[in-house]
């Protein structure tokens, strides 16, 4: 039986908690996981798999990046300088509601998108896998 | 007075880890070690004394090499895709698989090299990749080629 919304928050919650070592407390839905709470890769590795140990959903951390992108091209997403285009911003306002396309519009480095993903979007991502599974 | 070459296309790379860290990663994950490490990796590193050290080193690698090709873990990349063999006198070589493999051929890699470093605490790595870009081609990466990724 697929997990309620609440049950797949509260499960992503502690898993950022536990690998962090940081408390629930500190990891809010809208707490930045490379930002605010200062997750490595490894960090997101870990994370990833208590996870899956919790939700029972298993997301690699190349999904992370391919979630955020929603298929769009390297080459649409980003322009040649590496900043995010205005087609790359739509798709990231659709992930990660919480961004605002106009500020970021030309600022936006590709290799920083990770950097504004919350842990709320990361219950969304597993709640989506949680559904499609179901 | 010499001045050094403006036009070469190199990039580093550098990277450390916590050996707890990673330590307590595959210790609490059993099943990380697969996802990180390729077959060989495992067979060097786990044949060793201090494998973790050797793991933490490893992983530090590969991010390094990412660092030096401009990217973090973008689509479709897998962390096996770039392993680190010793060859017959000790020396760690990068090899390159899967999509990490096609981006590197796509921008014209040349060379790449790596040198690793670790106590009972501290892993590091430090990787250097030459380029040579394709005429009409991407040039050799600054901030990647525009998809998002995993730093």
């Amino acid at each position: 039986m697929a997990l309620a919304r609440a049950e797949i928050d509260a499960a992503v919650q502690s898993a950022v908690a536990e690998a962090l070592s940081v408390s629930e407390d500190e990891a809010t839905p809208d707490a930045t996981l490379l930002g605010d709470l200062g997750a490595e890769s490894i960090d997101l590795l870990d994370i990833l798999f208590r996870v899956e140990r919790k939700a029972g959903v298993k997301i690699q951390a190349s999904e992370l990046a391919a979630w955020v992108q929603g298929g769009i091209s390297d080459e649409e997403f980003g322009d040649a300088n590496g900043m995010i285009s205005a087609k790359g911003l739509a798709q990231l306002k659709k992930v990660m509601p919480q961004i605002d396309p106009d500020a970021l519009a030309g600022k936006l480095e590709a290799e920083k998108v990770l950097s504004l993903f919350t842990v709320g979007n990361l219950s969304e991502l597993v709640a989506q896998r949680v559904g499609a599974s179901s | 007075m010499w001045a050094p070459a403006a036009s070469a296309n190199f990039r580093v790379g550098v990277d450390i880890v916590p050996v707890e860290r990673l330590a307590r990663l595959v210790t609490e994950h059993p099943t990380s070690i697969d996802t990180l490490f390729t077959r060989r990796e495992q067979a060097y590193c786990l044949g060793k004394r201090r494998g973790h050290e050797h793991l933490a080193a490893r992983f530090a690698a590969k991010e390094a090499v990412l660092k030096a090709f401009g990217t973090g873990l973008g689509q479709r990349m897998r962390w096996t895709d770039v392993e680190i063999v010793n060859d017959v006198l000790g020396r760690p070589r990068v090899f390159l698989d899967g999509e990490v493999a096609r981006l590197a051929q796509r921008r014209g890699l040349v060379a790449v090299d790596v040198s690793l470093s670790h106590t009972a605490e501290l892993a590091i790595a430090q990787v250097v990749a030459i380029w040579d870009p394709p005429a009409g081609g991407p040039d050799a990466p600054t901030s990647g080629e525009g998809g998002a990724s995993v730093p």
